[in-house]
């Protein structure tokens, strides 16, 4: 008898999400099979990295993630600049981090300001992130939303704390948004039922299940991730078929794996910056074993062999 | 069903309902028929929100100082102090609707209120033979050809009057059996209890006391502790001529229940375990329930006006813990893997061993145990309800500070137990009480104008909500959109009830002017909707688990059961509505208010239910819910209103989407 492959057939199918407008379209999502089982059914669209900018840096931040930027790291606009046209990045992700009340307390105004000249200087989607102060975040993503009419970003994360101003002003000002949930499959459909409630449709919502990274609990991520895409393939739950994204950069670049010298720590060997940009690229890939479609990092070169590794396997 | 008495239409919204009772409460009558009519103070006449004109037809009904002369003449009557005695046409004027616009939501149609009834009728072959029941004797006086003991003259009086034989004897009685036999001059009454291994007499008293036959039976809960005082004699003849009559109401001689106070040790079972196992805890926690118990028993003796030498018999249902504790058994193996009890079978103890006031002859049974989880108040509960005789398949649930659960029937059992919280006997609850006068007990919400109506129990003024109204207000709130599935309150909407108070945002159920004194506005905070959900929540999630363990969904079910301290009555849609009951055929709910008095009545009344609550204990199979993986997927699925499975209620997504 001849060998037949067995595979799987999926009822449901995850949905599209279009981030930015015009000639800066990027369509995620949209696949009808389990993470790169093309066997199984449509994989949907490539899976895409984008990359962080931060408004301000950290100083704790590790050279392999500080000398890329070096140039650049006090003018968020040219960074993101240099992103697109160096690096070849095909999203940005500009990080608010000076918002957030308990470092420069930055207010909503400059944001908006500064969101809509970053937007307007490069030529791919503009995703934007609050500083994970919930207060904060939905004054300051609620006055980005309206100075970037028609724009079509990506706002996040939207909690169940601050969601409503969120999504409020993403549905009346046409953009998309972060639903950001604490690990649980269950709660992550529970924020995109509240979310849908308002009245913004489940087409313009990507889940954030909380991002752990490798070594920081990339596993509970891995499981949920798995049970979100499972529910929405298999059981074909409907508010479960938003795709997924993971802000995965600086979880993985604050690991003490990517900090610790090879004086302090003799066996993780010499080369620090090989060291981190793999504790990131591997990070990346379990995510996107586990249904990723939108990857926010932080290193170059981790972003580029995450794309090499996203091409060989699609 | 009944025959409804009367009949009674409400204008403008022209729905009429039936009424089953001569002299129902108007207010109830519309409360039942779903048409909203303002009532602030709980239907105690204060607030005179409810008024309404009695258009044609009979009625009894107080002058109240909150209806003018000239509005009397006019048929302007309180609903809330008005009784049905005939069949009416009431008008609902446009300040008793606040507004003239017709409700949104539907009104009218069949509803289903699940209302606690006494339910001997559902364990079938019921014999009526106390196990604690009382001779009476005329013994021929020895003389000196019978000069047999007093004892054995005793006893053979019994064996020849009442044919029984090999009674053992209660050592501390033939202390003064002598000189009780000579003083009632050989006329007297013996006390003997059934157990199974044959006979003991227990107490002789002078002359005929036959008819001095009670029983004290107690619920011993981890929040709240119920008593009722039986009628042993009475429940015989009662039951020898029932027709239809409820020989349990007539038997129920008086009733009282009050907050365990080992609640300042701690609200749940565990952290009164943790107190136990402290220097002199043990002895504290007891003796704070036997306290419990003595001021219980003293109630209810002064409201049946009788002494305590006339009770013969004490039962005792409560969870392993609570029974433990009683008994003064160090529960500490109870909280730790692989989670056992001392015992399951406790043997009958003298009830003033333990501290408890009654006299020394009594003796006190104590409900068998499962598990360390599932104790002898859920036994009592599967005895009362029947569940162990009958071929239907069905699942029994007793929503109390743990929330139990039992599936089966008469061929098979198995059961868990999950911490469900106090919410539904007023514990966590910033304005919760128990079920008793005052307490808001049902609950609708205007979806326009966001203004309440409230029938307090006993109709008296407001002093808090119990477990039923909690269920009713959330379910009102979540279908007139005041909170988000989530439980947290819209912030827009246009109404002063849904404010930020000191604990949080929170909705005014009942302002302070029409509550009892010194309790202050009546509210829902958050923090109580989110120990609610937490509540239905555990309580859906371990009978979805349970379910699940023997291949069986809710679909499955003949049967589904309820037991738990909420109130008279729970409203059936509202429950499915918070997803605290799943959303399957309203016929196969039933509602049998308190668990463990129910079968601890039984065990009062029948020495054979006393085997069956033995058989019953031995039948059940306990599944843990500590150690399943589940469980706790399946309980944050269920922290939503009414679940983040939408799918299991498509009722309620659809009445909720019709609103929204």
């Amino acid at each position: 008898m001849a060998f037949a492959a067995v595979s799987e057939k999926y009822s449901g199918k995850m949905r599209e999400l279009e981030i930015g407008s015009g000639d800066k379209k990027v369509v995620v999502g949209g696949q009808a099979s389990m993470p790169f089982c093309s066997f199984d059914g449509d994989l949907g669209n490539k899976p895409v990295v984008a990359m962080e900018v931060y408004d301000v840096v950290d100083p704790e931040w590790p050279a392999a993630v500080v000398d890329p930027f070096k140039d650049v790291i006090n003018d968020p606009i040219a960074w993101a600049k240099k992103d697109v046209e160096e690096y070849g990045a095909k999203m940005i992700c500009l990080q608010l981090a000076s918002t957030d009340p308990n470092g420069e307390n930055r207010d909503a105004d400059y944001a908006a300001d500064l969101v809509k000249k970053v937007a307007e200087a490069i030529s791919v989607p503009l995703m934007v992130w609050g500083s994970g102060n919930v207060e904060k975040d939905g004054e300051v993503l609620a006055k980005v939303c309206e100075a970037c009419e028609g724009m079509n970003l990506l706002i996040g994360p939207a909690v169940e704390e601050n969601y409503k101003k969120i999504a409020a002003n993403a549905l009346g000002y046409g953009h998309a948004v972060v639903s950001q949930s604490p690990i649980d499959v269950n709660m992550a459909k529970q924020m995109n039922i509240l979310i849908g409630n308002l009245g913004l449709p489940l087409e313009k919502i990507i889940m954030e299940p909380s991002t752990g990274a490798l070594g920081y609990g990339v596993e509970y991520t891995y499981s949920v991730m798995e049970r979100i895409s499972l529910a929405a393939l298999a059981q074909n739950d409907e508010k479960m078929q938003c795709p997924i994204i993971n802000d995965m950069g600086k979880e993985c670049w604050k690991s003490r794996e990517v900090k610790l010298t090879d004086k302090e720590e003799p066996s993780f060997g010499p080369d620090i910056e090989k060291r981190g940009v793999l504790w990131e690229a591997m990070t990346a890939v379990d995510m996107l074993l586990s249904g990723a479609n939108v990857l926010i990092m932080r290193n170059p070169h981790a972003v580029k062999l995450t794309e090499e590794i996203i091409d060989e396997l699609m | 069903m009944p025959e409804p008495i009367h009949q009674v239409t409400f204008q403008p919204d022209n729905i009429t309902v039936d009424v089953y009772r001569h002299g129902e409460n108007l207010l109830r009558v519309a409360m039942a028929a779903g048409v909203h009519i303002n009532a602030s103070c709980g239907g105690n006449g204060t607030c005179g929100k409810c008024k309404v004109i009695i258009d044609q037809g009979k009625v009894e009904s107080e002058h109240s100082a909150k209806i003018s002369d000239e509005q009397w003449e006019q048929g302007y009557r309180l609903a809330c102090r008005t009784k049905v005695i005939d069949d009416l046409i009431i008008t609902i004027p446009p300040e008793s609707r606040i507004d003239n616009s017709a409700l949104k939501r539907k009104t009218g149609g069949q509803r289903h209120i699940l209302k606690a009834r006494d339910l001997n009728t559902l364990v079938q072959g019921l014999t009526i033979n106390p196990a604690v029941f009382k001779c009476y004797l005329e013994l021929p006086p020895p003389t000196a050809d019978d000069n047999m003991s007093d004892l054995g003259r005793l006893m053979r009086e019994i064996k020849r009057a009442y044919k029984y034989d090999h009674i053992s004897t209660d050592f501390h009685l033939l202390r003064r059996l002598s000189r009780v036999l000579r003083q009632a001059e050989w006329k007297v009454t013996v006390t003997l209890v059934y157990n199974p291994k044959g006979f003991k007499l227990i107490d002789l008293e002078a002359g005929d006391t036959t008819k001095d036959n009670y029983s004290i039976i107690i619920d011993v809960g981890t929040t709240t502790v119920k008593g009722q005082l039986l009628n042993l004699e009475e429940c015989r003849i009662a039951h020898s001529n029932a027709n239809g009559t409820d020989a349990d109401n007539e038997n129920l001689c008086a009733e009282d229940a009050k907050y365990n106070s080992q609640v300042r040790f701690g609200e749940d079972v565990i952290s009164r375990i943790v107190h136990s196992q402290k220097k002199g805890g043990l002895e504290e926690l007891q003796q704070a329930i036997v306290g419990d118990i003595n001021d219980i028993i003293t109630q209810l003796l002064k409201s049946a006006d009788i002494r305590d030498d006339q009770i013969s018999h004490l039962v005792i249902a409560g969870n392993t813990t609570m029974t433990q504790l009683l008994l003064g058994v160090d529960p500490k193996y109870i909280r730790e893997d692989p989670y056992v009890p001392t015992a399951n079978f406790f043997p009958p103890v003298r009830a003033v061993e333990i501290g408890i006031k009654l006299p020394d002859y009594i003796h006190l049974y104590v409900f068998p145990q499962v598990s360390s989880y599932v104790g002898g108040d859920i036994v009592a509960g599967v005895l009362g309800s029947g569940i162990f005789q009958r071929e239907e398949l069905t699942l029994f649930i007793d929503v109390g500070t743990n929330g139990e659960i039992v599936l089966g029937n008469a061929d098979w059992l198995v059961c868990t137990s999950c911490s469900a919280g106090p919410a539904f006997e007023g514990g966590g609850v910033k304005n919760g009480m128990r079920a008793a006068a005052g307490a808001i007990e049902q609950v609708r919400i205007n979806p326009e104008t966001y203004e309440p109506m409230v029938i307090t129990i006993g109709s008296q003024k407001t002093m808090g909500i119990c477990g039923s109204g909690l269920i009713d207000a959330a379910a009102e709130l979540l279908l007139t959109g005041i909170i988000e599935p989530n439980g947290k309150f819209k912030r827009d909407l246009d109404t002063d009830r849904v404010r930020e108070g000191e604990n949080g945002w929170e909705y005014v159920l009942v302002y302070a002017d029409q509550t009892a004194s010194g309790i202050g506005d009546v509210v829902i905070t958050e923090g109580d909707l989110d120990n609610l959900i937490r509540t239905k929540g555990a309580i859906y999630a371990g009978c979805r688990i349970l379910l699940e363990s023997v291949g069986l969904s809710f679909a499955d079910l003949d049967k589904l059961i309820i037991a738990g301290g909420f109130g008279q009555f729970i409203n059936l849609e509202r429950a499915i509505t918070i997803g605290l009951l799943p959303e399957i055929e309203p016929e196969k709910f039933l509602f049998v208010g308190n668990g463990a008095l129910l079968g601890s009545r039984l065990v009062s009344f029948s020495r054979e239910m006393m085997k069956d609550a033995r058989r019953v204990a031995d039948m059940m199979t306990n599944i843990e819910l500590a150690n399943n993986m589940k469980f706790m997927d399946e309980y944050v699925a269920a922290l939503f209103l009414p679940h983040t499975d939408t799918a299991a209620f498509p009722g309620v997504m659809k009445i909720l989407k019709g609103s929204g």
